[in-house]
């Protein structure tokens, strides 16, 4: 095969030598040197290019804004720089050509938009691309990409599931395609594809990270230039099988051609729980307690002391005692210190970029916890002299370093009884009184430990093999490597237990490590004729990934201060030892035809194969088809002043999913690390089913784009419709299969239809004073369409033909029965029995209604602030979903106290019980009602920034002086700790507040 | 003007001529490339962690390692394990045990409020259910197995119908009606209705008369008896047979065993590991190398009591009897306000460094008192009398005073209690299959309901399979 590879090549060279050889020989005999200078009208612009218009001869300009071109005296140089209006010029025998160019508001025109094989502009793109730039994503201090999305971009939702450092995201791309199974889009970051998938283990992250480590956070948001959300078919289907769930490009920033640039930032934050829960104080909870043991028929007992244990917190514990557990578990100040350096520069042949950055963020834990990372980024570019070879390498690696207690402490910052005794004795030693509670803090002694690497590299080479045909391929590596551990020391112990470190101290490691590569040569012709435009693009894919995990505990160890050594244990068990191995490839290919800049059409196509799928079933073919006609170029409009940009653009393509994991196809033994009487055991991996294939996602988007006033505003409205059918996921199953799930194909379509809108404005733009506005809302809808025979499936119970996927079957609470005192429900069926199979039939839909976002930026002089506003109309569960039942031994919200005592009392809370009540547990069946779902909509001033750039004390020196604050705000009627994800036992995001200096020279 | 358009077409004519031929030789390139690689290159091989299905049935071993993830599964959860089995949460349900712990879904068991959707039973079912799947795949794969001898297929087939059996003996016992899984076939399986409990019991023993058959050359007596053998499945067939009222052959089965094995003398040493009435014990892991019924059973402290043996069957104790002073202990909290009494059958907690206990689920001393039953049953009274007097003479009692069928009944009834209390939810079993739940409960236990004589299917599987409808009732 190289044999054959390098004999093409030659020929290729020749060829094309004789080629250029002819062309140049025409055109050196006319030659004129032509020169000048760039500028904004004031100061010279660097780095923008000079270029002979529908060739490929060019230039950069270099400190000074100046260029020297060879050209023919006829020639039209074309100019143009990034966020200013391209100019055209023709040389008509001139030899100094100075250009002035103009800003462009919008530069819809212009600026490249990464839609990851190829580019293009807002102008001329036919699907569907949202995108954050570094301008936005710098404002805000947050420590994981996606947390930069927020809000920002329409058709996107993204919710943040842990305020813990370290923690991940959920992100789901115009809604929920699949019954079973994930939302996450495809994420490619510099053209190498990154597995979102967490390696953490359970069984040591937990309980403090549910296991789920987001590998996202390995990229340190300040590297980033742009993030662009595909979205339609048009985009995405170009992607083929990884596409369905949309797909998430990560640009890293480059350098810039002029004089080398070092610049400074560093910041301080502090970030704080934002919403305390208001719970009962020690008077309410005792009162309450104490009724709910009388109710629950246990009054007798309460005065004999044979049964204090049964209620210490009534009968041992001081009565007057209070503690704010909130303030004393979740209550603390995160600091996070953040310094980056970064030095660019370059001339117009070679850029690079050098930068790194260090983070250090404790958390609102008590205890010494915190979380650092480091990151480097480097990019080099290099064009050759006249651009035929273009070399760009990048790499970004990052170590993350994570020291955390073992466990979240908001659960028991939420229910630990207000009077429970303090958590030091005299000495200082954790407090057991007596055996009587579990110490919270004893968590502080088991240790969670992680140490993350990663590394993603990439090269991208492109050779013109002739002026209109390119050669290029990128060339990717991956690497994340997670190790970390997890102590349980016996001194995390009651004493009075009697454990020692022999019989119980132990440690937890996992070692896991990914790996991939890529490899995708491309060749791309590009040819314009005098009104058509052609581009096609043709390529490869290969990629491999592998895994690896290696999960070991060690016991018996002889004192504590050893845990961490697993080579001090005495026994060393290994839990897991597993690796995998994913391979993929898939040939590609576009044609985009632009016929007069009106009429534009965009043919994708992928053919994939992947490992996922059994022998005659790896290959599965997609593509799809975008048109766009820039109405706006039409002779009826080109002389409106209203309508500066007009654009209508509709695209259908389907897309695949092959996020399924590894190996399912085949009927396999699971080697664990148990054994029974030393013999390991082998345990059925599961159902299998060999004939799985690929599903389909069939898109269907059409959208008008306006701009109006001279670009003062732009619009850009959508409207979607994505159709999944033959669903691959999980099956569910009934437990005398031996299994809960099946991987299969799934005869059931799932519609996402919605409507997007997306606005930005300049509403004041004069030398001082600039206002502009943006504004985005998406209103998406979900849909079962078709279920063939739901009532007799497995999926009889959850979902209901007609309505969405993310509706929940409750209960219909009918409050609290006022003569009884307790909850009353909805009886179905009429048998007298609330039961889950009959009576759960009030379903609410937990999707969003519409969300999205609203921002300001206004700058006057050298002040700039901005504001910006996320928000959802939402149901969600409220605390009724934690806690429904006053007098339980631990703490609830005060809403509890508010209940029914006696007959005739109209209230919301039924009587209060002590835990020991018979009969039917209503308090679990309000959890699962109507009443324990609602409003949960919120306006949340996501992020404000105000900026001040010092006025310049010497040419060289540009000093930035920044406050930013995230998450400051929330309005809502929701009363838990926080609407947007809706829970009792995770810290709810920071309310963050930053204070930093940008200093370049 | 003219001239140089014609000049541009031509061009652009000898370009695209050129650019065909590159365009082609590269698309065959590429197009090479692709169908070299791509075939192959989406093939992978197995991970180190996974063995596919028919390499396992291949090797003697790892049929073995197959059987051993049953074993250990069995001992860590489910219905037989000592965590969270029948042992502690059908001693609570019945007259055994007081539960005193905080857990809801536990303290539901203790009075007999079981809700539908009580995670613990569900968890039961589930793993039960696995276990048969895996006892399934095992019976498939050995038939579709060439390089197996035929003497290793019987031993393992053996063990796995004897699987099958004991997975389905414990959850129509708990459950009432339930489906019998005999095969992986998940599309049957998923829509499987429920069986008779008659039905499901002579399913069961016909899975164990032909284990003992492919196991009867299987001696466990010599080794640590740790996995299940002959006599394993007879002692479960005996107590089926005792359970389906089939006398003579109950008679039978347990004399088989009694002639093999013999009691231990003091009753100190009946739950070591070395005792020589076990006829099937668990053996603990590496860590803890003891018992999880020492590790729930035993009160250390007070508060922290979570089982401690109920006042009713403290009184059934006969005065001077061995069992309670060497089975039964006692504890008081620091006031001595309170005193607990605890089952103290397994005394090595996980504390212990040195592995001294097995859990053991077949005993002999359980055979003697079902042949005393069946010959009661078969009017062979003084056979009865001297099997129940066999176990009362270990235990330092005299002989019974009973000399009627229905006094001895009750007395073997009774001897059970004090015998087998705090093993397996032995007591409510017995109750249960003598009619005796109503008339025993109604007064000890406040919410006590007859229909509580079963526990109810998990609601979440009767709505993944409606086939499994309707619910016990009382649900």
């Amino acid at each position: 095969m190289i044999k054959n590879y390098k004999s093409v090549r030659r020929r290729r060279i020749f060829v094309s030598c004789l080629f250029f050889l002819s062309v140049s020989l025409t055109l050196s005999a006319q030659d004129l040197l032509v020169s000048g200078q760039v500028t904004d009208g004031q100061l010279p612009i660097s780095g923008a290019n000079v270029l002979i218009k529908n060739t490929t001869n060019g230039v950069v300009t270099d400190f000074d804004g100046r260029y020297t071109i060879t050209a023919r005296p006829t020639d039209t140089l074309q100019i143009s720089y990034l966020g200013y209006t391209t100019l055209t010029i023709p040389i008509n025998n001139h030899s100094t050509i100075n250009v002035t160019l103009q800003e462009d508001a919008t530069a819809l025109g212009e600026v490249q938009i990464n839609a990851g094989y190829y580019s293009t502009t807002d102008r001329e793109k036919t699907g569907s691309i949202a995108r954050i730039t570094a301008k936005e994503i710098e404002l805000q201090p947050v420590n994981n990409p996606l947390g930069a999305m927020q809000g920002y971009m329409s058709g996107v939702n993204i919710v943040q599931n842990t305020g813990v450092p370290g923690g991940g995201y959920d992100i789901q791309i115009r809604g929920k395609n699949f019954i079973n199974g994930g939302t996450d889009p495809l994420f490619i970051v510099d053209g190498v594809p990154f597995s979102s998938q967490s390696l953490g283990a359970t069984e040591v992250s937990g309980l403090i990270l549910r296991g789920n480590i987001s590998p996202l956070n390995s990229i340190n948001p300040n590297d980033i230039e742009s993030i662009e959300v595909l979205k339609d078919a048009d985009a995405t289907a170009i992607y083929g099988s990884r596409g369905a769930n949309g797909v998430v490009l990560i640009t890293s920033k480059k350098g810039i051609v002029g004089k080398t640039q070092l610049q400074i930032d560093f910041s301080n934050s502090l970030g704080q729980v934002s919403n305390f829960v208001e719970l009962m104080n020690t008077e309410q909870y005792l009162e309450v307690r104490r009724e709910g043991i009388i109710n629950d028929g246990f009054e007798a007992y309460l005065d004999n002391p044979s049964f204090d244990f049964a209620w210490p917190d009534l009968k041992t514990w001081d009565q007057n005692r209070y503690t704010d557990w909130q303030k004393e578990l979740i209550g603390g100040n995160a600091h996070r210190r953040n310094a980056q350096l970064r030095l660019s520069g370059g001339n117009p042949q070679t850029r690079y970029l050098i930068s790194a950055a260090h983070q250090n963020e404790s958390t609102v834990f008590p205890g010494k916890s915190n979380y650092k990372k480091t990151s480097v980024h480097n990019n080099i570019n290099h064009h050759s002299q006249g651009g035929k070879f273009t070399i760009n390498l990048s790499t970004i690696y990052t170590h993350e370093k994570n020291s955390l207690p073992q466990e979240d402490f908001s659960y028991s910052a939420y229910t630990l009884e207000p009077n429970a005794p303090k958590l030091y004795n005299e000495v200082g030693e954790l407090n057991w009184e007596n055996n009587s509670w579990d110490n919270p803090l004893a968590s502080l002694l088991e240790e969670y430990r992680a140490n993350i690497n990663s590394l993603n590299a990439n090269t991208y080479i492109s050779y013109k093999l002739m002026p209109n045909l390119e050669f290029k391929s990128s060339l990717g590596f991956n690497s994340y490597r997670l190790d970390s551990f997890k102590t349980l020391p016996s001194s995390a112990t009651n004493p009075a237990l009697g454990f020692i470190p022999q019989n119980y101290s132990n440690l937890t490691t996992n070692a896991s490590q990914r790996q991939s590569w890529i490899v995708e040569p491309q060749l791309q012709w590009k040819h314009q004729w005098k009104k058509i435009k052609l581009d096609i693009l043709f390529g490869t894919t290969f990629q491999k990934e592998t895994n690896k995990q290696l999960v070991q505990k060690g016991t018996g160890y002889p004192n504590n201060s050893l845990l961490r050594n697993l080579a001090a244990a005495e026994i060393v068990k290994v839990q897991r030892d597993m690796d995998g191995e994913y391979s993929y490839t898939a040939v590609f290919g576009r044609i985009n035809l632009n016929l007069d800049e009106r009429y534009i059409l965009n043919l994708t196509g992928r053919r994939d194969g992947s490992s996922r799928f059994g022998p005659g079933r790896q290959f599965g073919n997609f593509g799809a088809v975008g048109i766009a006609w820039v109405f706006s170029e039409e002779d009826i409009f080109k002389n409106n002043t209203i309508l500066s940009f007009g654009k209508f653009r509709a695209s259908y393509g389907i897309t695949g999913s092959d996020n399924i994991g590894d190996y399912k196809f085949l009927n396999t033994y699971n080697i664990t690390g148990y054994d029974y009487d030393g013999t390991t055991a082998l345990q059925p991996t599961g159902i299998f089913n060999p004939i799985f294939g690929w599903e389909s996602n069939k898109k269907l988007e059409t959208a008008i784009e306006l701009a109006l006033l001279k670009d003062r505003i732009n619009l850009t409205t959508s409207w979607y419709r994505n159709k999944s059918s033959n669903q691959l996921i999980g099956i569910p199953l009934a437990a005398t299969t031996g299994f809960s799930q099946l991987t299969g194909n799934f005869d059931a379509t799932v519609e996402n239809t919605g409507f997007e809108m997306d606005i930005q404005t300049v509403n004041l733009k004069t030398n001082y004073l600039k206002w502009s506005t943006s504004f985005n809302i998406t209103l998406p809808e979900n849909k079962l369409v078709k279920f063939d025979d739901l009532e007799n499936s497995t999926f009889a119970n959850r979902y209901v033909i007609g309505q969405p996927l993310t509706i929940v079957k409750l209960y219909h609470a009918l409050g609290v029965n006022p003569e009884t005192g307790i909850y009353q429900f909805k009886d179905y069926n009429g048998d007298g029995n609330i039961s889950s199979l009959a009576d759960r039939q009030w379903a609410k839909d937990l999707a969003p209604e519409f969300y999205g976002g609203f921002g300001n930026t206004l700058s006057y002089g050298n002040l700039t602030l901005n504001v910006f506003f996320q928000f959802k109309k939402q149901q969600a569960f409220n605390l009724m979903r934690f806690s429904t039942i006053p007098g339980y031994r631990r703490n609830a919200p005060v809403d509890l106290f508010d209940r029914w005592q006696q007959n005739g009392d109209i209230k919301a809370i039924q009587k209060s019980s002590g835990g020991f009540g018979m009969g039917v547990d209503t308090g679990s069946l309000q959890q699962d009602s109507s009443a324990a779902v609602s409003d949960a909509s919120f306006i949340r001033l996501r992020n404000i920034s105000l900026n001040y750039k010092v006025p310049q004390i010497s040419n060289n020196l540009d000093i930035n002086v920044y406050l930013q604050g995230q998450n400051l705000l929330t309005f809502t009627n929701y009363k838990g700790p926080d609407p947007e994800y809706p829970s009792y036992s995770r810290l709810p995001p920071l309310r963050q507040f930053t204070l930093g200096m940008k200093i370049a020279f | 003007m003219k001239i140089k358009h014609n000049r541009d077409i031509k061009f652009n004519k000898k370009l695209s001529m050129n650019m065909c031929n590159i365009l082609n030789r590269w698309t065959l390139f590429f197009f090479v490339m692709f169908s070299l690689g791509c075939s192959e290159f989406v093939i992978v091989d197995a991970p180190k962690n996974l063995l596919t299905s028919d390499i396992v049935f291949k090797d003697k071993s790892t049929v073995e390692s197959a059987l051993a993830n049953i074993y250990y599964k069995m001992r860590e959860k489910g219905m037989v394990s000592g965590d969270f089995g029948l042992t502690t949460t059908m001693g609570t349900y019945s007259d055994e045990l007081d539960y005193f712990g905080s857990d809801t879904e536990y303290q539901n068991l203790y009075h007999n409020n079981v809700m539908t959707n009580n995670t613990k039973i569900l968890g039961w079912w589930n793993h039960a259910y696995n276990l048969v799947y895996s006892a399934n795949d095992i019976i498939e794969g050995l038939e579709n197995s060439e390089t197996l001898s035929s003497s290793d297929k019987q031993i393992f087939l053996g063990q796995s119908l004897f699987v099958r059996a004991y997975i389905h003996y414990l959850l129509t016992n708990i459950f009432g009606d339930i489906p019998y899984i005999t095969s992986t076939d998940y599309l049957e399986n998923n829509k499987m209705s429920r069986m008779s409990i008659s039905e499901v019991n002579s399913q069961i023993i016909t899975d164990l008369v032909n284990a003992t058959y492919f196991l009867k050359d299987i001696n466990a007596i010599d080794g640590e008896r740790v996995w299940p053998g002959y006599h394993a499945a007879m002692a479960l067939l005996a107590r089926m047979y005792l359970y389906n009222e089939q006398w003579e052959l109950a008679a039978s089965t347990a004399t088989v065993l009694i002639d093999k094995y013999s009691l231990e003398e003091d009753v100190n040493d009946v739950f070591l590991k070395k005792s020589s009435e076990t006829i099937w014990q668990l053996k603990p892991g590496e860590h803890p190398r003891n018992t999880q019924e020492a590790n729930q059973l035993i009160i250390r402290n007070i508060p922290g009591q979570k089982y401690a043996l109920s006042n009713s069957l403290l009184d059934d104790f006969e005065a001077g009897d061995l069992r309670y002073a060497k089975w039964v202990d006692s504890i008081s909290d620091a006031e001595n306000n309170i005193t607990l009494y605890y089952a103290n059958k397994y005394k090595a907690n996980f504390g212990e460094l040195e592995s001294l206990e097995y859990s053991i689920i077949f005993r002999l001393a359980e055979q003697y008192l079902i042949r005393a039953e069946a010959m009661a049953n078969l009017a062979n009274k003084a056979a009865a009398q001297q099997d129940l007097n066999t176990i009362r003479n270990r235990a330092g009692l005299p002989p019974t005073p009973a000399n009627t069928v229905n006094d001895l009944l009750d007395a073997i009834l009774h001897e059970r209690r004090v015998e087998l209390f705090a093993e397996h939810g032995q007591r409510w079993l017995d109750l249960k299959r003598t009619g005796r739940t109503h008339e025993t409960l109604k007064d000890l236990k406040p919410y006590w309901q007859t229909t509580d004589v079963h526990l109810p299917i998990p609601e979440a599987e009767l709505e993944l399979n409606r086939n499994l409808q309707p619910q016990n009732d009382g649900y």
